[in-house]
């Protein structure tokens, strides 16, 4: 589509979001505010070692305690098979979700579930859990990437075998699958390659640290219906997870979208949702779970640490020649770290003829990885990002001009194999090389830092639907829950299409009943795909009004064309027709075939990538170690603003969760295995007077593919800043720090004992 | 005169898997729909593994495995594993 230069009315405007006034005014229901009549308090009991062997649980006592309804262990939940399901990378096997969710013949972490129970009230559901007696063989725990990688680790499961090696080993390691990806020749590549530069990393395991804990109300009814309210960022995938867990047919289950306090990525696996219906169904009555902040740290997914090896080769003008990454990834107690996005996103910005990506996915005693905004590319950008700042270095050029020389353009080939199909990359970088701040001055202690990042986007599955009220207000449902403000950018677009104003559109989250499936939220997909079927949800609607206007004016369809809003005859010869409004024809409804309704479903595909480029300056404090963030501009590429209010809050949102996994954030465990930090007290995020105003540069370059050239803008953001500030510290004091998070202690260390990298 | 067939392009891993270390294929169709179908009867079973555990890049546009997708003429056809965000 050729829209440069096209005015919109409401696409590009700033209007306010329809679910403000209930969130500020506390009206608004999350997962944990539903109540239905009846309804009984869930508590899980959660297991004190990292690692052991269950030989039995006795849940007599806590059955019999006046007040209790159920009581289930994993014997209530039926068998799965041994399957990885589905697309690899989110290859589901049940066979281990079923275990996560309730633990059978082990408990792999602290905080795992090991039993659960029903009561009328929450001080009973506590009593219950204290009188469960679980006998416990405490086995060898293992917590690090590298230690659980090591021939004499303790075993988390003693058959697992090493997927992707072939021959396959003979001997079982936690080692759940090996990846490989390349291109070209890396070893005649670095042998061309006039400057080397080689350095390791580690990163730390980092929560998403939304704000509203996983909560979930079931009520499973004697027919064998089933309902639930979820705070998720999908409630089809709940239901299908729910579904397959509980082995109950989806028809059979109804789920309905709370609001939700963000997910960021952790939000789209299921952790209660079957252990409240299986509840529900044993006791009869409705149930709600809520985790608390130390089972969110505790027994929900963070996102993986890693152990990294970069090294990338440059000739002496600063053309890359050469890179090799080995990544080393944490799964959690059981497969599935996000380590083959990390593999196919690493090099993904850069023009690379030669390079190589090994991924390993390792399991330890953790909770199970969950996603987390773009997941995976965040953790190679750190180990890519900052060895290119080496690069720069050595070679005495310009970070932005070095990252523009090897930029991947259109038609660039890809590590993963395609050739790169969209730009927008060049334009985040040259957006910053222009940018004022990028030249000004630099205090004592102070430092600047540059880094990029690339992440696919996802497209998929939506589904849309539109009414037109009598009064000639639209309602619009989709199933997409709203964590970014979507339900405005849903309204901008279908006001933008019908030609109305925007405050005639009502978005609604419908539940999976009510509205076409839809996939999650995530992937930063919606305002693509989804926003693509309220689009043509919107353009079957302008269709049938031309349809019911052509039955007005009593001529034929054709000769009836939607314009500003309103239904027009196409020319002078169709007749002198005063043109209808959407009120007009809505008052005729009834009159012209009824109630004007319209769907749109579609498999959304040609979503572009996002790229990022952002720089940092900070200052560091040489007598406490303390990074103060002194400025941060993020510049992305967003194919077109919806509502650029919402764009700059995904970029500043993002760029806030990179600067507290750079400089804070870790799970620290103690020799036993367990947390010692699950609490916002101890596990450190930044809050408003940590951080500068975060300002984002908002870089169009529309994706043709969408009605109004949309780009997922919710995860480029978050790969990019944990580089730039390593980078800025090496700027500000000539140490490489390259172990996340770098908190004082770490940034002391390296002032008292690291030499100077320049 | 015959249009263009398309190429057909894996990973390394998943042709080591699936076709016997086989990379590249030439394949005349017009839509995804016949892609899968020319590779299913060179290799029976991979139909259902390409459309339920990969994504699909045409000329480099990203989609997933859709039966009607067009294909143009000539057109480069990368199947990559699944990509999921957070």
């Amino acid at each position: 589509m050729d829209d440069v230069g096209k005015q919109f009315k409401w696409v590009g405007t700033r209007p306010i979001r329809p679910d403000g006034v209930p969130k500020v005014t506390g009206r608004a229901l999350y997962g944990a505010d539903y109540h239905p009549a009846g309804m009984l308090y869930g508590r899980i009991l959660r297991s004190p070692h990292a690692h052991a062997r269950i030989r039995s649980i006795d849940t007599s006592k806590a059955a019999a305690l006046t007040g209790v309804k159920a009581v289930i262990t994993s014997a209530d939940f039926p068998e799965q098979n041994f399957d990885y399901i589905g697309p690899e990378r989110v290859a589901v096997n049940f066979w281990h979700q079923t275990r996560n969710i309730m633990a059978r013949e082990k408990v792999l972490y602290e905080g795992h579930a090991v039993a659960a129970v029903a009561a009328i009230s929450a001080k009973i559901a506590a009593e219950a859990l204290a009188l469960i007696v679980v006998d416990y063989e405490v086995l060898p725990h293992v917590i690090d990437v590298d230690a659980a990688m090591q021939p004499d680790a303790p075993l988390l499961f003693p058959d697992m075998i090493t997927r992707g090696i072939e021959p396959a080993p003979t001997k079982p390691s936690n080692i759940s699958k090996r990846l490989e990806f390349h291109i070209g020749d890396v070893d005649a590549g670095f042998a061309a390659a006039e400057v080397v530069v080689e350095q390791t990393f580690k990163t730390a395991a980092v929560h998403q640290a939304y704000i509203e804990p996983h909560a979930s109300v079931a009520r499973f009814d004697a027919d064998g219906q089933c309902e639930i309210w979820c705070s998720s960022q999908g409630h089809f995938a709940m239901r299908a997870l729910t579904a397959q867990i509980l082995k109950m047919p989806i028809g059979d289950l109804r789920v309905h979208a709370a609001e939700i306090g963000g997910g960021f990525g952790g939000k789209t696996v299921t952790y209660l949702d079957p252990v409240a219906a299986l509840l529900s169904r044993k006791a009869g009555a409705p149930v709600r779970l809520t985790m608390t902040r130390e089972e969110v740290f505790k027994a929900s997914g963070p996102t993986s640490g890693s152990s990294m090896k970069m090294k990338i080769g440059a000739t002496k003008d600063g053309k890359i020649v050469a890179a090799d990454g080995l990544f080393k990834f944490q799964a959690g107690a059981f497969p599935g770290s996000p380590v083959m996005n990390a593999c196919l996103c690493a090099f993904a910005p850069y023009d690379i003829a030669n390079a190589r990506t090994v991924g390993y996915d390792v399991v330890s005693n953790r909770p199970k990885a969950a996603a987390y905004r773009a997941p995976g590319s965040p953790i190679s950008a750190f180990a890519v990002e900052s060895t290119l700042d080496l690069l720069a270095k050595k070679l005495g050029m310009d970070p932005l001009q070095l990252r523009l020389k090897n930029i991947a353009r259109i038609g660039t080939p890809t590590i993963y194999g395609p050739k790169l199909g969209h730009a927008g990359f060049a334009e985040t970088v040259q957006a910053l090389i222009d940018h004022p701040g990028y030249k000004a001055p630099l205090g004592k202690n102070q430092g600047r830092g540059v880094a990029s990042g690339y992440w696919f986007n996802g497209g998929g599955d939506s589904s849309a639907t539109m009414q037109i009220n009598a009064d000639g207000t639209v309602l619009v449902a989709t199933g997409s829950p709203d964590i970014g403000g979507s339900r405005a950018s849903m309204a901008i677009m279908a006001a933008e299409t019908l030609g109305v104003d925007y405050n005639q559109v009502r978005v609604i989250v419908a539940d999976t009943a009510s509205v076409g499936y839809t996939h999650v939220t995530g992937g930063s997909r919606v305002t693509f795909a989804t926003g693509t079927a309220v689009v043509n949800a919107s353009t079957n609607m302008t269709k049938e009004m031309c349809k019911r206007a052509a039955m007005i004016w009593d001529v034929d369809p054709e000769g009836v064309i939607w314009e500003d809003g309103y239904a027009k005859p196409a020319g002078t010869n169709v007749g002198n027709f005063t043109p209808l409004s959407l009120r007009e024809i809505a008052a005729k409804a009834s009159q012209t075939g009824g109630p004007l309704t319209t769907a749109a479903s579609l498999n959304a595909g040609g979503q572009a990538p996002g790229f990022s480029t952002q720089f940092c300056d900070v200052e560091v404090d040489p007598e406490t170690g303390k990074v103060t963030i002194l400025r941060f501009v993020a510049a992305q590429d967003v194919g077109r603003a919806i509502h650029p209010g919402y764009v700059e809050g995904q970029i500043q949102g993002g760029v806030v969760q990179g600067i507290g996994w750079a400089l804070n954030e870790e799970y620290i465990y103690d020799a036993k295995g367990r947390l010692d930090n699950a609490g916002f007290l101890d596990y450190r995020i930044p809050v408003a007077s940590d951080l500068p105003m975060i300002e984002a540069v908002l870089v169009e370059v529309p994706n043709p593919v969408h009605p109004y050239g949309a780009k997922g803008v919710g995860e480029a953001n978050i790969i990019p800043p944990m580089a730039a500030i390593a980078n800025a510290i090496d700027n500000a004091i000539g140490r490489r720090l390259t172990e996340l998070p770098m908190s004082p202690p770490k940034v002391l260390a390296a002032l008292d004992a690291g030499p100077k990298t320049a | 005169m015959p249009e263009a067939p398309a190429r057909v392009v894996f990973t390394s891993g998943f042709s080591r898997r699936y076709t016997g270390g086989v990379k590249e294929f030439a394949i005349q169709a017009k839509t995804l729909r016949g892609v899968i179908t020319a590779m299913e009867r060179l290799y029976p079973g991979l139909g259902e593994t390409l459309l339920e555990e990969t994504t699909v890049a045409i000329n480099g546009e990203l989609y997933e495995v859709g039966y009607s997708q067009p294909v143009p003429p000539g057109a480069e056809v990368f199947f990559i594993p699944k990509i999921e965000g957070g």
